[in-house]
């Protein structure tokens, strides 16, 4: 702008000094011509006056002045002239001065030299006798006189222009200093000129607007961001190039990031396993790709899906999510249904070899007892398998059992007792019930389960002459019953094994059982809200201690 | 020009990083398929280092393109030519965790006799893996930690050497599996010594100084 005003200041004024400087000049030429032409009427007058009084002679004489004279008689021939022969002059009678002198009396001419440097001014006039004294000066033209004042003026134009710089400079800067001065951020619309106000307001007006969109979109980033860390699943935006737009804490911690990401690095800083980048690269290619990554005992999902923009890849979507739990379980009903096929194979294989052995009277009569006896056993475990399995099954399915009832827990263990009496004495181990009443709310047929299933194992996995020590405690808000043996003990990594369906720490299944019972223990004091607890010492026993809410006549 | 620039550079990074990726992969499943002789594993390993071979040129092409149209200065082309340095490590590792792969065929690794060769395989995994994360993120502290970790591979090495010699003087018939464990063994020293150079010109790019002191 500055550049502007001060080149159209400078041209402007060297544009003024040109056309005054033709103007004068053009002015000038015309004063001087009227000038030359009034001196040469008077000086033709004179030597008129001169020539009628007395003739060539007074030419001859010697005339003033340095103007070329001649003389003409009326039909033309040249009878004088002061700068050449008049006998080698031609007849003047067509010259436009003498015509007109000779019609008119008087005439002007100006004709220009064959350089066209000069132009010579004629004045003519009629002398008494007809004939005409013409009188003739020259004078430079225009461009000669421009020519010769050309130095000066040229002089005086190169100051002027210089003047001209300096002070379309200084105006350019004084004009435009106003303007530079204007705080963009919050202008002013008084500050400057009154013809920039409109501008200025519209402007302050746009960068409020500016600021509050700003500020808009901050708040929304901020919720955004709020709401992806608050999610328990892991998200990350990225673009084209790999590049972390926007990414959640939870991200970070399922992929075991070290660092804090950083938006606009590539996401493979934060996890460079093989399944995560064939993610990242399927997704930017425009296929949704799924992984699974597995680091020591944690497991992840990543789902990565392409965002696209007009048809186009513009980056992608990646979802981390714990499936830890989800893949345990999943391994554990896998496990299960090969377990529980197995389990129902064994005895069954069992009765058909012997049933098929009975068939093609293989065996002889005093043996078909025994033979019978080992079908009625299998058949009696497969029985109880299934028996077991149904329980499981509905204690995983939850409700819909039994009626909810105050029980005494000190009762049930007698009865539980009771039952178990002639297998405890087979195995020479002493049952002893300890503590008193306990009421518990729950289902009869589950806490008879429970507690059948621990004395069971605690008196099966016991050894002759050992003891099994059930005590029930009531406690204000909770009611313990600790089932405690004197057996082999559970080794410290099987203890959370063995509440795993068809869990047996004894892989030699010496023991008769079905392996569900412990966990048929852990479900249902799960079901009834309480838990089970172990503590096991490898050869001197082991103690499960259940714990259950009191029931609330009791407190 | 130099957003373009800008936008190579990025590219060399994520670049390199997928080739520190895929040399993690071929030296785990190298040492894994090594530890528990699985066959599967083994051909990952020799997958990978063929992915290498091709990244390795890859990078070279971007490093070289980067270097005579971009006319990088200071930092940019210490990181531009570390890289260029890097990669051939790179490639290295990729190379000699193949071997140990195709070594996996005719040699396991005994129960008892060299306890340490196993020890071995996981520190120089570890240091391959720290080594690519220390150029992944520029840490400096990683990078150092990678040349402390390869004097107790060094270690490992010559305790190897004397399990090995041990079980070769116990019983002649183990010469050849003593052998071929040799040469796993020092395939694992190699690769130590190749994430160490990766681990040197981290340290160089990032302070300008290469520590091997000249």
């Amino acid at each position: 702008m500055k550049k502007r005003i001060f080149g159209s200041i400078l041209a402007v004024s060297v544009t003024v000094l040109a056309a005054s400087l033709v103007l004068t000049v053009g002015v000038l030429h015309g004063y001087f011509q009227d000038r030359i032409l009034a001196e040469l009427i008077r000086s033709t007058a004179y030597i008129a006056q001169g020539v009628e009084e007395g003739g060539l002679a007074y030419l001859n004489s010697g005339l003033p002045g340095d103007s070329r004279i001649t003389w003409v008689a009326a039909d033309g021939t040249v009878l004088y002239d002061n700068w050449e022969d008049p006998a080698d002059m031609e007849n003047h009678a067509q010259r436009q001065e003498i015509r007109e002198a000779l019609t008119l009396g008087k005439g002007t001419a100006a004709r220009y030299s064959d350089t066209l440097s000069q132009k010579t001014v004629y004045y003519a006039l009629r002398l008494s006798d007809g004939s005409v004294l013409r009188s003739s000066d020259t004078q430079y033209a225009v461009w000669v006189m421009v020519l010769q004042v050309l130095q000066p003026v040229a002089l005086m134009a190169l100051l002027a222009a210089l003047l001209a710089l300096w002070l379309s400079g200084r105006v350019a800067r004084q004009l435009v200093e106003p303007i530079n001065a204007i705080d963009l951020n919050d202008p002013d619309a008084d500050s400057a000129y009154e013809e920039l106000a409109p501008l200025l307001s519209r402007i302050r007006g746009q960068s409020r607007q500016i600021q509050r969109q700003l500020l808009d979109l901050q708040q929304r980033r901020d919720e955004f961001a709020a709401i992806t860390e608050n999610m328990s699943e892991g998200l990350i935006l990225i673009d084209q190039e790999t590049r972390i737009l926007s990414c959640n804490s939870a991200a970070l911690r399922l992929l075991a990031a070290d660092g804090p990401a950083v938006e606009g690095e590539s996401v493979l800083t934060l996890n460079r396993e093989a399944g995560f980048r064939r993610c990242v690269e399927e997704s930017l290619a425009g296929r949704p790709w799924e992984a699974l990554l597995e680091r020591d005992d944690d497991c992840r999902r990543i789902m990565a899906s392409p965002v696209e923009r007009d048809g186009s890849p513009a980056g992608a979507v990646l979802i981390v999510l714990d499936v830890t739990e989800k893949e345990r379980r999943d391994r554990l009903r896998r496990e299960f249904t090969a377990n529980v096929s197995h389990e129902l194979k064994t005895p069954l294989t069992s009765i058909l070899g012997t049933a098929e052995i009975l068939e093609n009277g293989l065996v002889r009569p005093q043996d078909i007892s025994h033979f019978a006896g080992n079908i009625h056993r299998e058949a009696q475990r497969l029985i109880d398998l299934v028996n077991d399995i149904i329980k499981l099954s509905r204690l995983d399915e939850g409700g819909h059992m039994a009626q909810w009832e105050t029980v005494d827990l000190y009762a049930l263990a007698g009865a539980v007792e009771s039952q178990l009496a002639a297998a405890a004495e087979s195995k020479q181990v002493t049952m002893t019930l300890e503590g008193g009443p306990a009421q518990v709310r729950g289902v009869p047929q589950i806490l008879e389960e429970i507690l059948y299933n621990l004395c069971d194992n605690a008196v099966a996995y016991n050894r002759p002459g050992g003891s099994v020590t059930v005590t029930v405690s009531a406690g204000a808000a909770e009611v313990q019953v600790q089932v405690r043996d004197t057996g082999m003990g559970i080794p410290p990594d099987a203890r959370q094994r063995v509440f795993e369906r068809f869990c047996r720490v004894d892989k030699s299944h010496s023991t008769p059982g079905t392996g569900l019972g412990l966990s048929i223990v852990k479900h249902g004091a799960a079901y009834l809200g309480g838990r089970v607890k172990l503590e096991s010492e490898v050869g001197v026993g082991s103690t499960f201690t259940l714990i259950f809410p009191a029931a609330p006549e009791n407190t | 020009m130099r957003n373009t620039f800008n936008e190579q550079l990025e590219r060399l990074h994520v670049e390199l990083i997928q080739m520190g990726a895929a040399c993690e992969d071929a030296i785990s499943s190298a040492a894994e398929a090594l530890l528990k002789n699985d066959q599967t594993l083994a051909r990952r390993a020799e997958e990978a280092e063929r992915e290498l071979d091709r990244q390795e040129r890859e990078v070279e092409n971007l490093c070289l393109k980067l270097l005579l149209q971009q006319q990088p200065v200071a930092r940019d082309l210490r990181e531009i030519s570390a890289a260029l340095k890097m990669i051939s490590d790179l490639e290295r590792i990729g190379d000699q965790a193949a071997d140990i792969a195709e070594l996996t065929r005719y040699v396991q690794v005994p129960q008892s006799g060299a306890p340490h060769i196993r020890e071995m395989a996981e520190a120089v995994t570890a240091m391959v893996t720290d080594s690519v994360s220390s150029f992944v993120r520029w840490d400096l502290d990683l990078a150092r930690a990678v040349y402390r970790a390869d004097d107790r591979v060094d270690a490992l090495f010559d305790q190897v050497k004397q399990e090995l010699i041990a079980l070769i003087a116990a019983d002649a018939s183990n010469g050849e599996q003593g052998l071929e464990l040799m040469m796993v063994a020092k395939y694992l020293e190699r690769i130590g010594d190749h994430a160490t150079n990766v681990a040197e010109w981290v340290e160089y790019s990032i302070t300008g100084v290469h520590p091997s002191g000249n």
